[in-house]
């Protein structure tokens, strides 16, 4: 199984592979804003084993993390968070989970100099909360009453990136400068707003209760934004 | 532009306001308090009409948005609005249209020459793009992201040379260099390095690459950037070096691993270099024991006794990890013989070895645990279970035996599902997916499986019924409707082939317009991103979508569905008695029984259906607004049984919304081609016919149905008097591999010939006795019957053959002969199975 960087012409089988494994459900929009916002953050399994059948044979997706930078950071500091990961039950074992983990983690640190990572897990996730706790050296941070649809609570869940911080490139023997502290490039990259402005018809998004995301087909990519609480 | 009096004229202003803060209530209120004042007052009638299409009043929106027109020919505003109303309803060249005239009134307007670029980018009119961005840039050269854009247009409509000028005039003018959190800077970087490397100066794009390198914030892609500059110019030490460097960060990528082999001049098919490529994957194997792809990747170029070794090190490693994934990962070897033959023995010798010290804890062979002795029987399980290596009676065995040890995992429950797929048992099949999913009822996965396999046998309410253990059912349209909205392709094509089965062509053809209409959404998706990407910075990324939604048909969910779709439509052509409703839904005598049976099930299925639909309608009817996931107000659907689709008075022409696509962007798929010749032939545009048997002919000569087709359309030129004398030279002249005076009987046998061995073949031949010859029909049909008796026949031939006897109207009896005769050789297959 190839572990790369994910590409737009990925996502439908990403989205199938979401719709086939997980009650979390996202339309195409949404892949395409994470994958045009942030292009380094999210990764894809593919199986590339497989003889092709026909010249437009999409690649074999098994497995994907879809990861974004938090826009707003409450605590004001830069971190990441993972949207969705998800393995076919089919290819288990392999630890594809994990390297798909790390590889988007140590870009969330190296593009967008993300002080740490954070995701939400079903409580009665276990071999999820093994993988994060166990394996990739997560922390609980806290337990988010009734968060998913269906009224069951999500463990809220961080881990710092330290580990990753400026030691890659020596290798290439280039000489490498010290990133030093990195403050709010993210806060650029959403400066100009104002272009917008009469783009039009977009919709108010009526944002379902205490779901995230399932807003806004038809919105502009502002539309969405991750909603957590109650519009009205 | 009409005069307003100064209170008028803040409160259209306030209109504006409240339109862009979406407070359109409000919006509203004070158009109206102008209105009342003014009433012909053009650009607040035109507000007022981009309001009322926001709320989804499309209709009385473009009537207010004309009339204003009427009033002020001469408003920028009017214009600009009416535009955007066309761009709404996603007619661009109305709309371009539309903001033209907006720009000859006021030319210097950002906003409107922003939203004409918009759309110039969304059609690829990279001209018109060009333009409008340039004069962009001329009035604001301050703002980076028109610098940008302007070199994006050039840069996609090929012209490299002017988007690096563009690029390197705005780096001029930076005085000081950005900070190095710049991702925005950083990106551009890039984004000019692929240009330089696109446009085949890779000297160049490596030194400016260097350049760039240190502390450019993308270090993954620069670093795959930079190994592939090094390996293209021949720098081979150096390229070793950057792909080596590439996977310490990422042991999982063959391309990397690729790049290592050929920097080296390493190459697998020579016999020269299996030793040094054995040993270079080795050094990669020992770095760490958690590495898949190192070990992996040997087995692809180990022949003989080499590769046995490193099969059985691969195997009894991963087995006994208990690796459910072991067989998954390595069939693809199957394709060599040899290979697979080797990789059964080994795993059949595993098998000896497990039940020789599953006493108690011997330790004999370093320690077998029960999990290697589970993982290899499954292992076993999967292996005949698979096309290549196929005995389904042996696949059966072994899952037995691992059922029995472990009653309770989906796995081993999912794989006999499997294998009862593969023996054509589709009802046994789907129970026994079932009682998987039973097992565990949390597991999206299984109840995936088991929807599917439902849908496989013809169960649609079933399956919709599974699935809604998952949706969100609470949605307009319920189970069905979460379904569509989240864009569950593989659902919708499942339960459209389900229904096309069952003849219920209304709803098929509902399922399979739905798949088109997501690929329009798809399509639409992009609109937003010609924007948003200028903004965020992100300029590769962009352009890699804009590339892929270049060919965003191409993908097979597309292909499947708008296949099926073309074939029911070639139906209806061909029995427009289809489409009435009224009608028994073509039945013709020979056949009534049976007819009558498919439609009672299918009637059946549809009264479940249309009463589950009601009650959940009913439990839905105290809200008075459906409103879908997405917040948009959703419109009734007037024809959610598709009776209104199949009532085309123009099948053909209907199906070009699917062939077209087809065979614009995937026109190597002989199917499509096939069907491109079916379409095309009806509708009696023989050049066309011509182009897609000839397209079919030069992907496979010997096709079966380009067989056909050709004799078909020889037989026809040949009788053909009315053409136009043009038409007709070209057909005779291009029509060369099977000639006019081509004995066409004589053909067909020696295709039949050289095809012996082949059922598919073999039976093109008999449907074309029975074209030249009417009167062989009984002949046929009991040579056909005769063929399920060939060595190489499969399943798949011996429905196809029971299809055939549908072209050609066989009587009832005929096909119960058949039936039985395929029940023999096919026990399990439900297909054949009586009732």
């Amino acid at each position: 199984m190839d572990i790369r960087v994910l590409k737009p012409s990925d996502i439908p089988h990403v989205q199938m592979a979401n719709i086939t494994n997980l009650p979390e459900n996202y339309f195409c929009k949404y892949y395409l804003y994470h994958a045009m916002s942030w292009p380094q953050l999210s990764y894809v399994a593919v199986d590339v084993s497989r003889p092709p059948k026909t010249p437009y044979d999409p690649p074999k997706i098994v497995g994907y993390v879809l990861a974004k930078m938090e826009e707003e950071p409450t605590d004001g500091v830069q971190h990441g968070h993972i949207t969705s990961l998800s393995v076919m039950r089919t290819h288990r074992r392999l630890g594809l989970a994990e390297k798909l983990m790390r590889q988007s983690q140590r870009a969330m640190a190296e593009t967008f100099s993300a002080h740490y990572v954070s995701l939400h897990v079903r409580v009665s996730n276990t071999a999820a909360l093994h993988l994060y706790r166990d394996t990739l050296g997560f922390t609980v941070d806290k337990i988010e009453a009734k968060y998913y649809a269906d009224g069951e609570d999500a463990y809220s869940m961080r881990m710092e990136l330290d580990q990753y911080k400026g030691k890659d490139l020596e290798d290439v023997e280039m000489e490498d400068q010290d990133e030093g502290d990195a403050v709010g490039s993210e806060g650029k990259a959403e400066g100009n707003k104002g272009e917008g402005g009469a783009e039009g018809a977009k919709k108010e998004a009526s944002a379902g209760k205490k779901r995230k995301v399932k807003v806004g087909r038809a919105l502009g990519v502002s539309g969405l934004v991750e909603r957590n609480e109650t519009g009205s | 532009m009409q005069p307003l009096g100064t209170k008028e004229n803040s409160l259209f202003r306030s209109v504006v306001k409240f339109y862009e803060s979406k407070q359109y209530k409000k919006g509203l209120k004070a158009a109206d308090q102008v209105l009342r004042k003014v009433p012909n007052h053009g650009d607040t009638q035109a507000m007022k009409a981009l309001i009322l299409n926001s709320q989804g009043q499309s209709d009385e929106a473009f009537t207010l948005a004309k009339l204003a027109l009427k009033n002020d020919m001469k408003s920028h505003v009017c214009w600009h609005v009416y535009g955007l109303l066309w761009r709404s309803v996603k007619n661009y060249e109305e709309a371009i249209k539309a903001y033209k005239f907006a720009l000859r009134i006021e030319p210097d307007s950002q906003n409107i020459l922003r939203d004409l670029a918009l759309l110039q980018a969304q059609m690829r009119d990279y001209e018109g793009y060009v333009d409008s961005r340039s004069k962009m840039l001329n009035q604001r050269p301050q703002l980076r992201q028109n610098w940008t854009a302007l070199a994006v247009a050039h840069h996609l409509s090929g012209n490299y040379k002017s988007a690096e000028h563009i690029l390197n005039t705005y780096e001029e003018t930076l005085k000081s260099p950005p900070p190095k959190t710049d991702i925005e800077h950083s990106e551009a970087s890039l984004y000019k390095n692929t240009i330089i490397a696109e446009s085949g100066d890779t000297e160049r794009a490596l030194k400016h690459l260097d350049e760039i390198l240190p502390g450019n914030l993308d270090k993954t892609a620069v670093l795959e950037l930079r190994a592939k500059y090094l390996l293209e110019l021949g720098r081979n030490e150096e390229a070793v070096h950057a792909y080596k460097t590439l996977l310490d960060r990422n042991t999982e990528y063959r391309a990397y691993y690729e790049g290592v082999e050929k920097a080296l001049g390493l190459n697998r098919s020579d016999a020269a270099s299996l030793e040094q490529l054995a040993e270079l994957y080795e050094t990669f194997a020992r770095k760490s024991d958690r590495l898949d792809a190192a070990r992996r990747i040997p087995l692809d170029f180990l022949t003989g006794d080499k590769f046995k070794t490193a099969a059985d090190s691969y195997l009894r490693r991963m087995l006994n990890k208990g690796v459910p994934s072991t067989f998954p990962n390595i069939k693809s070897l199957y394709v060599d013989h040899e290979k697979m033959e080797i990789i059964e023995k080994l795993a059949l010798g595993y098998t000896a070895e497990s039940s020789s010290n599953g006493s108690a804890s011997a330790e004999v062979n370093g320690g077998h645990s029960d999990r290697f002795e589970e993982s290899v029987l499954y292992f076993l399980t999967q292996h005949y279970n698979y096309h290549v290596s196929r005995d389904l009676e042996k696949a059966l065995e072994y899952v037995d035996k691992l059922i029995e040890m472990n009653p309770k995992s989906v796995d081993y429950t999912q794989a006999k599902a499997r294998i009862y797929k593969h023996y054509g048992n589709t009802k046994k099949a789907s129970e026994t997916m079932s009682r998987a999913r039973e097992l565990d009822v949390k597991d999206r996965y299984i109840n995936t499986k088991c929807a599917k396999y439902q849908l496989r046998d013809n169960q649609n309410v079933a399956a919709l019924e599974t699935m809604s253990k998952f949706t969100r059912n609470e949605t307009a349209g319920g189970p069905l409707g979460d379904l569509h909205d989240m864009q569950c392709m593989w659902y919708i094509t499942e339960d459209g082939e389900a229904y096309q089965r069952q003849r219920n062509l209304g709803l098929a053809l509902k399922r399979f317009t739905s798949v088109a209409d997501i690929f329009e959404i798809w399509h639409d998706d992009q609109f937003d991103f010609h924007s948003f990407s200028l903004r965020k910075g992100q300029i590769r990324a962009y352009v890699d979508m804009v590339r892929w939604e270049d060919h965003l048909r191409d993908h097979p969910f597309f292909t499947r569905a708008a296949l099926n779709a073309v074939k029911l439509y070639l139906e209806l052509a061909d029995n427009p008695e289809l489409g009435n409703p009224n009608s028994s839904n073509g039945t013709d005598k020979l056949d009534a029984v049976e007819r009558k049976k498919a439609r009672q099930k299918a009637k059946k299925e549809q009264e479940k259906l249309d009463k589950a639909e009601a009650e959940k309608k009913l439990a839905n009817a105290k809200k008075a607004n459906a409103t879908g996931a997405d917040g948009e107000i959703k419109k009734e659907d007037p024809d959610p049984k598709g009776l209104l689709l199949l009532q085309t008075k123009e099948p053909l022409e209907a199906s070009l919304r699917f062939l077209t696509p087809l065979l614009e962007f995937t026109p190597q798929n002989i199917d499509a081609q096939n069907l491109g010749f079916e379409v095309q032939f009806r509708r009696k545009k023989y050049l066309l016919a011509l182009k897609s048997l000839l397209a079919a002919h030069s992907i496979d000569a010997e096709n079966p149905k380009v067989h056909e087709q050709a004799i078909r359309f020889r037989q026809f030129v040949n009788d053909a008097k009315d053409l136009p004398s043009q038409v007709s030279e070209v057909l005779k002249s291009q029509l060369s591999f099977i000639p006019a005076d081509t004995d066409l009987k004589r053909y067909n046998l020696e295709f039949m010939k050289r095809h012996s061995d082949n059922p598919s073949h073999i039976q093109s031949a008999y449907n074309v006795r029975l074209l030249l010859d009417p009167s062989s029909k009984s002949a046929v049909e009991s040579d056909i019957q005769k063929l399920l008796d060939h060595p190489e026949i499969t399943l798949e031939d011996g429905l196809r053959g029971l299809r055939y006897l549908d072209d050609w109207k066989s009587d009832e009896k005929t096909k119960d002969a058949y039936r039985e005769a395929a029940a023999e050789e096919w026990p399990e297959a439900s297909a054949f199975q009586k009732n």
